[in-house]
């Protein structure tokens, strides 16, 4: 493999010692004079009908300075989807009817935030309760209350945007059960005729819960607005800066130009803080209102309970195989509870297609996912939106399809995995694909063979070892506004060069890949490289940091960029040494001609050169990138056509648990991840991916789950929900499977979300292996556990 | 009614009148401009809000402003020294402990407090000592490798 000067390094980030010494501004250390300080009042039912709300108490309050009610902003509306088909179902502030407990009612501003406290007890909402429903089952009967029964007038995002009209030929995806938000639906192959040729035939139920993202900064914005020149200026903790400027703009109705957001470090995110919230909104249009700096700061138990969870999903999954564990056919349904609105649930239900079919190849495939409002809490994107969900469903079956067969489940995992070159029915081209060689070093690291034979001999304690395997994949960007990003590189008399780019670090390191692609390109060191970003008005458009675009998508753009300064810098040179620049070359900042070295200039000397020559010229690269250029602008989620990525990253994932059969507890010892993430840009950043998202979903896989009861979460604390801290480590092994990804720079590709997923199944199967109890829900938490191992043990006596 | 209050803030004496109702941490970060130590969760949880009150870790939100009266603070704004880093902020720099930086002021003031007591840990007493600091970046390797750096660094020294 090319050995590279700058990429490829485990060089340390670019915002460590600003980190390091806590200097590091996030959202809520901002801090602005005169600013105020808003809290929300929120709905204690899951659903009801507003009567009647008297703010007149609370506004008498000392140091209250404003109060909004729905009524006061009926007409905005917005969503994370806002298509023909799904238009934006939620509104700042509920105007006639509440929809989950915790659901927006009214926004305080006051001097201090214990006086917004106290006027929000002060506010009297007269509520007529409703019926509510808190399953998608009771959701789906006929008769059961309709969540949303509004008719949404006006333009969606998405047409303004450029998409159609909802044309007649679209209605036939829908279906007449309530309360469903969002169908997907995809056939290829004959799916009846595929089991007809299978030998054998499983079918199986799983279920997920809903779990929390704990990023540690809670969601905070600070609005500031200047009445004088029009602007509003915002600090939000977030993903994406171009995409919450363009949904604030038009719900505040401002010119795009007039709002922008300023650079703030985001402390976490893991895809709860990309849609736009209620408190974002409320602090832009009260600062409006009040012409002072708002700010609005949720508790943790808003966090846990209003900033989106990751869906519960239902799947059902019928496999046909033959009798060498072959797939020839696979049917899924799909049952996601989106909460009362349909937040990303129409995403989700498409994306467990798109994570269900870059796997495996399946000749005969039927898909069908629902999204379904509930009186819950709202869904959302999490790290891996959908695919931990999905990849638990399919490789737990699988597994069990090869424990019923009697194979050994690497080998039918190596039968069935797509391969490099591959084309999948959407028409998306496999350029790079590790799952074979991940399969293998994984079952290697994890001593699969070894393992499998040792633990199956020691049966005698009740402490059982086992170990479990699972894939998953994770797609490289996709398409969603602004649909593709931009990067500008400025360089600077003294040979340096500044990256401007709209993309958000979020913890990931974007802005250290980025500059290691920039100076690699550009022929300088990293440390000559300073970052400005995640600021609208001083940055190009960026994708995000949402979609696990950042190495593929933006590092693509910079990496143009940075080649059009060098040709630029190179074109001046060459007028320098009086030849054409096609005869140069560079190393250690000095260009030289090729057959001659001895005549050279340095980068500085070019940069100053291209000022006195040029006009005052100075030299600023820019450059572009949008994933499948070819394709217009999105997939269609509901049909599941169109191009959705130019590559996929791939993980291959095993566990090797101890369960005490006594209690249920399980330990995972071993987590072994080998990802195929194309190129590692930076090595160290690509482990801490990695390393993340396994404690992730190690979590998911044991101990993390938002517990509803009637819609009320009744754990939203870190002391309650349960997820790792230190005492969970596990040894880990992580590897790199780079495959050079022809589309991506210098070969990188996904990295930060697709190995949360495999995680799952990996734990789920290993303790099938301890204990040959299969476990058909996440988490497997003991009391789970051990209800199954008690059920077993009297199966057995009672036979 | 305030009180009237005299401390030690990362060395530097401060005589301050403080609302007796005001935790440590609205203290630090609101009235005295300590932004750098970082609020997380406001109901001693998560770690974030770590500082060293006479040298041992406390989350500041759980300790009342006005209790700090003749205590010593050390706040993260203390551990780097006459513009250089401390070898803890250099490892975890240089060895990929730090990601969004959230919880990593409170992690190392915990790091430090322990190598401070005993300065050549074993992984478990490491894992232990930030048992309540949650992470939900790195899964932990990375930040416990880099505390076992440093211990080892000052081991052959």
């Amino acid at each position: 493999m090319k050995e590279y000067r700058v990429v490829g390094k485990g060089l340390p980030r670019i915002d460590g010692p600003e980190k390091a010494t806590g200097k590091a501004l996030f959202t809520v250390d901002v801090f602005l004079p005169g600013m105020l300080y808003g809290r929300i009042l929120r709905s204690p039912y899951g659903m009801a009908r507003i009567k009647n709300i008297d703010t007149n108490k609370a506004l008498s309050l000392p140091g209250v300075k404003a109060i909004i009610t729905g009524r006061d902003v009926s007409d905005v509306r917005y969503a994370f989807v806002d298509t023909p088909r799904y238009p934006a179902d939620e509104q700042p502030l509920a105007v006639d009817k509440v929809r989950y407990i915790g659901d927006e009612v009214a926004a305080v501003v006051a001097v201090s935030e214990a006086i917004a406290e106290e006027a929000l007890s002060l506010i009297q909402v007269e509520y007529e309760i409703l019926p509510a429903v808190y399953t998608p089952e009771e959701a789906m009967k006929p008769g059961a209350p309709l969540i949303h029964e509004e008719h949404r007038e006006g333009v969606s995002a998405w047409e303004e945007w450029g998409v159609a009209q909802k044309s007649s030929a679209d209605q036939n995806n829908e279906i007449n059960i309530p309360n469903v938000s969002s169908r997907s639906t995809v056939s290829f192959g004959n799916v009846e005729q595929g089991f007809l040729e299978a030998d054998y035939v499983r079918e199986d139920r799983f279920e997920t819960a809903a779990t929390a993202h704990c990023a540690m900064e809670p969601h905070a914005a600070v609005a500031s607005y200047d009445p004088y020149s029009g602007k509003l200026d915002l600090w939000l903790s977030t993903m994406g800066i171009f995409l919450k400027r363009y949904v604030l703009s038009k719900a505040l109705q401002l010119p795009i130009s007039k709002v922008r957001v300023r650079h703030s470090y985001c402390g976490g995110a893991f895809g709860g803080k990309i849609d736009v919230f209620p408190y974002e909104f409320c602090a832009a249009y009260l600062s409006m209102k009040l012409g002072k700096p708002v700010k609005f700061e949720l508790d943790r138990e808003e966090v846990f309970t209003t900033t989106r969870q990751r869906h519960p999903i239902v799947i059902n999954i019928k496999t046909g195989v033959k009798k060498d564990g072959t797939i020839v056919a696979q049917d899924i349904k799909v049952i996601a509870d989106n909460g009362g609105y349909r937040g990303s649930g129409a995403v989700v239900v498409f994306l467990c297609h798109g994570f269900s079919f870059p796997i495996y190849t399946v000749p005969h495939y039927r898909y069908e996912g629902l999204a379904v409002y509930t009186n819950n809490p709202i869904r959302g994107p999490q790290r891996g939106h959908g695919a931990p969900q999905i990849r638990f469903a399919i490789d737990s079956q699988l597994d069990q399809i090869s424990r019923d067969l009697g194979l050994d489940p690497i080998k039918v995992l190596l039968k069935n995995v797509r391969h490099q070159g591959d084309i999948l029915p959407n028409g998306d081209r496999l350029n790079s694909c590790g799952l074979t060689a991940g399969i293998e070093g994984a079952a290697k690291a994890v001593q699969w063979q070894e393992k499998r034979i040792q633990f199956a001999g020691a049966c005698d304690s009740h402490i059982k070892r086992g170990v479990g395997i699972s894939l998953c994949a994770m797609f490289s960007g996709a398409m969603y506004y602004p649909f593709a990003s931009a990067a500008m590189v400025k360089l600077h008399d003294d040979g340096s060069a500044t990256l401007f780019t709209g993309a958000q670090e979020i913890g990931q390191g974007c802005y250290t890949t980025l500059a290691q692609v920039l100076a690699e390109e550009l022929g300088i060191e990293y440390d000559d490289v300073r970052v400005v970003g995640g600021d609208t008005e001083l940055c190009p458009i960026d994708l995000g940091s949402f979609l696990s675009g950042g190495a593929m998508i933006t590092g693509n753009a910079v990496k143009l960029a940075a080649a059009d300064a060098k040709a630029q810098l190179f074109s001046v040179a060459a007028e320098i040494l009086g030849v054409q620049p096609s005869t140069l070359s560079c190393s250690n900042k000095q260009i030289f001609v090729i057959k001659d070295p001895s005549k050279t200039v340095s980068y500085a000397a070019a940069i100053q050169g291209s000022i006195y020559r040029r006009n005052g010229n100075p030299i600023i690269g820019i450059g572009s990138y949008k994933g499948n250029p070819e394709t217009d602008r999105y997939p269609s989620l509901a049909k599941a056509k169109g191009l959705f990525t130019s590559a996929y990253g791939f993980a291959t994932q095993a566990a090797e648990v101890e369960v005490d059969t006594l209690t249920g507890e399980v330990t995972l010892v071993k987590a072994v991840t080998f990802h195929d993430c194309g190129f590692a840009l930076n090595k160290t950043i690509v482990e801490g991916q990695v390393q993340a998202c396994m404690s992730m979903g190690q979590g998911q896989a044991l101990s993390e789950e938002i517990v509803l009861e009637k819609g009320q979460v009744l754990n939203p604390s870190f002391l309650n929900y349960r997820l790792p801290i230190s005492l969970d480590t596990p040894e880990v092994i992580d590897k790199l499977v780079e495959t050079l990804e022809p589309n991506g720079p210098f070969g990188a590709k996904e990295v930060g979300e697709g190995a949360v997923a495999g995680m799952l199944a990996a734990v789920a199967n290993a303790i099938c292996d301890a204990t040959g109890v299969r476990i058909h829900e996440m988490p497997i938490r003991a009391e789970k556990l051990l209800a199954a191992l008690e059920e077993k043990e009297k199966a057995k006596k009672s036979s | 009614m305030k009180k009237i209050i005299n401390t030690v803030i990362n060395g530097k004496e401060y005589e301050l009148a403080l609302e007796q109702n005001r935790t440590l941490l609205e203290v630090l970060r609101e009235e005295l401009g300590f932004t750098e130590t970082k609020k997380g969760c406001d109901q001693g949880e998560c770690g974030a809000c770590t500082v060293l009150l006479d040298g041992k870790p406390v989350s500041s939100c759980l300790v009342l402003g006005v209790n700090i009266e003749g205590k010593k603070v050390m706040t993260i704004e203390a551990l780097a020294t006459d513009g250089r880093l401390h070898p803890l902020q250099e490892a975890f720099i240089n060895q990929g402990a730090i990601q969004c930086g959230f919880c990593t002021p409170g992690m190392l003031l915990v790091a430090n407090a322990l190598l401070n007591n005993n300065p050549h840990p074993t992984q478990v007493e490491i894992k232990e000592a930030i048992a309540g600091n949650i992470c939900r970046c790195t899964g932990y390797v990375k930040i416990i490798e880099a505390i076992e750096t440093v211990a080892q660094e000052t081991k052959t020294c």
